[in-house]
């Protein structure tokens, strides 16, 4: 760990130096209590975020972004780990398009509400959740905004495992994936994205499918002080066994009402369903969310700095015999950034 | 899967309707959000600074009950609190960009701008300086690094201090886009937060060249340069003769409604353009 500590502020001082650079960090303390079948079956406090990230500018059209995320868990023999979650270089205008940027490396996956997530609950986007595609991943974007603040695309060549599991035996053929929001009206947001990955290695390297098609449609709404997010989540994989191509398809939805009681605090609720395979009865889930979020303290841009997250959650399963379970989690969340020249 | 659906519809339901019903009360209750607003936040380009802040304090001399308070940050922050809501009115030295736009619109929000001055982007150097004129072209070369020393240009053997402004603000940006286009400054350059810092530290800095707004020229010690032949003042900016001139805005949630327009209503009106051009900025007419 002292090996990994001192890397770390080489590296810091090192980019530091280079160019201007923007040093920031957040931190995430989270404490849940799961009870189930009337008995709590959990009660724990974690780290769950703790992302160091450095921004440098290194010319007014190329910037850069590496975060390290510091978290508590129970796999590692030191209750700690250390996930490396965005490494990427962004060149803008590098093509002849306007407001258009090149991404290379380690960035946020372009795909569905997982994209623009804001953790307004503690629980994850619903592809997140449901592992349908990571939060980040390794490949190369064209992305950028359509003018007049009508929207935004991308287009991705990416992974497609996500930036946990890149290296390990799964596939990591490239995989192409493409994003669309339009803006029609202020506060209307529509579109939807896609990504696609066909199994192309070698025997050596296994993944759970032969193809997969992800795919998801999103509006979003914003009136006054009240916000409404939707999303439709389809997951199709298909595997062939002892000759025999089998497909399957998971679905569900998100809805998510987000009330802003001035500036201080926001009433959130969230109803999830997932069905994981749609063809197979009594594996659905459905989960009810309710939420307060009071932000304590915000900073110059008005963004919350320090705030606190109170979640209860019900989940309950189509399979009678699971009993249903409640969750709630309280969480702190605290951030500061400063600028190195 | 049906029964599941229905059942939890139904809870849902039944949890919205309450949460919903509790939030109708507190709203109903909330004089806060009902009551006149009688006070504002004005925050941004520390260019448009000068102008606001004697505006505020001459518009409340006028309407006693009123409370406008400002602050700077720099025309990014101002947009990005106007977007986040923690303001009601942005200031800012340029126009909104179409990432900003893009943002706003997400969040339901409609940036209004209205011009309420116009500026000329002075370059400046200390006093003792003995050269009183550039092009745009060599202004860009000294920036870059391609000129280090101001003998190269006929002055004294001494090499050019670099002054610029932090990328938040929009005089940043003007700059960047009527002088760099696009290319970096100097590495060494000095990053500044406001056009005093600039103005100041130019008049202490032998050596030293930057860029303000035309309302910081009466700064000590520091002389504005020719630009293509022609010196930043109130005449050249409104003809648009001298080349780095360009509007001031302020940006508000729709139109300006309720005390904000009042207050911007001032700010155009002649009592409000007086103050613009005593403090040294073009009024608009």
């Amino acid at each position: 760990m002292i090996k990994k500590i001192v890397l770390l502020l080489t590296f810091v001082l090192v980019v530091g130096l280079q160019a201007q650079t923007t040093l920031s960090m957040e931190v995430w303390t989270r404490y849940s209590m799961t009870r189930t079948n009337s008995k709590t079956t959990q009660s724990t406090f974690s780290l769950e975020r703790g992302y160091l990230r450095l921004d440098p500018t290194f010319t007014d059209k190329i910037k850069g972004r590496f975060n390290l995320d510091f978290f508590s868990s129970d796999k590692y023999n030191d209750g700690a780990g250390l996930k490396l979650k965005y490494a990427y270089v962004e060149f803008n205008q590098l093509v002849p398009i306007k407001y258009s940027k090149v991404v290379v490396g380690l960035d946020k996956t372009y795909f569905g509400t997982i994209y623009d997530w804001e953790y307004m609950t503690i629980e994850k986007a619903l592809e997140d959740k449901e592992k349908i595609v990571s939060s980040a991943d390794y490949g190369i974007s064209l992305n950028g905004s359509i003018p007049n603040g009508f929207g935004e695309y991308a287009v991705a060549l990416v992974n497609g495992e996500g930036y946990s599991k890149a290296g390990s035996k799964l596939n990591i053929n490239p995989a192409p994936m493409v994003n669309l929001r339009l803006i029609p009206l202020s506060g209307v947001t529509f579109g939807g994205s896609m990504l696609y990955e066909k199994a192309n290695f070698t025997d050596t390297i296994r993944a759970a499918y032969d193809k997969r098609l992800d795919y998801t449609g999103v509006l979003k709404l914003a009136y006054g002080p009240v916000d409404a997010w939707f999303e439709y989540l389809v997951q199709q994989y298909g595997v062939t066994t002892r000759g025999v191509y089998n497909e399957t398809k998971s679905q569900g939805f998100m809805i998510m009402p987000v009330v802003h009681l001035g500036l201080a605090v926001d009433l959130v609720g969230r109803y999830d369903m997932w069905d994981k395979d749609t063809k197979t009865a009594n594996d659905a889930y459905s989960r009810i969310i309710g939420g307060l979020n009071w932000n304590i303290l915000r900073d110059a841009q008005g963004a919350p700095n320090l705030f606190i997250q109170a979640n209860w959650q019900h989940t309950t399963f189509q399979n009678n015999t699971v009993k249903p379970t409640d969750e709630m989690m309280i969480q702190l969340r605290w951030k500061f950034s400063n600028t190195l020249n | 899967m049906k029964q599941i659906l229905k059942r939890t519809f139904f809870k849902a339901g039944i949890a919205f309707i309450k949460v919903g019903l509790a939030i109708g009360l507190f709203l109903i209750n909330s004089t806060a959000v009902f009551a006149a607003k009688n006070s504002i936040t004005v925050a941004g380009s520390t260019t448009v600074l000068p102008i606001v802040q004697p505006a505020a304090e001459a518009f409340m001399d006028i309407h006693n009950n009123a409370k406008v308070s400002i602050r700077g940050g720099g025309s990014g922050v101002g947009i990005a609190s106007l977007i986040s809501g923690s303001i009601d009115i942005a200031t800012s030295s340029r126009v909104i960009q179409t990432k900003e736009l893009q943002t706003a619109r997400l969040k339901g929000k409609n940036p209004v701008g209205t011009v309420i001055a116009l500026d000329g982007l002075a370059i400046i150097v200390n006093s003792n300086n003995p050269i009183n004129e550039l092009n745009i072209k060599t202004l860009k070369d000294i920036y870059m690094g391609k000129i280090s020393n101001w003998k190269a240009l006929g002055g004294p053997n001494q090499p050019i201090v670099i002054i610029s402004r932090d990328v938040a603000s929009g005089t940043f940006e003007v700059f960047k886009e009527k002088v760099m286009g696009g290319d970096k400054a100097r590495e060494d350059a000095l990053m500044l937060a406001s056009n005093g810092a600039v103005a100041s530290t130019v008049g202490q800095t032998q050596g030293a060249i930057g860029y303000v707004g035309i309302g910081f020229l009466s700064e000590k010690n520091v002389k504005p340069l020719t630009i293509e032949g022609v010196l930043p003042s109130i005449k050249t900016v409104k003809s648009n003769e001298y080349k780095l001139s360009r509007p001031l805005y302020v940006y508000t949630n729709g139109n300006p409604k309720g005390l904000a327009k009042n207050y911007i209503d001032f700010i155009l009106s002649s009592a409000g353009q007086k103050i613009v051009a005593e403090t040294g900025f073009v009024p608009l007419n």
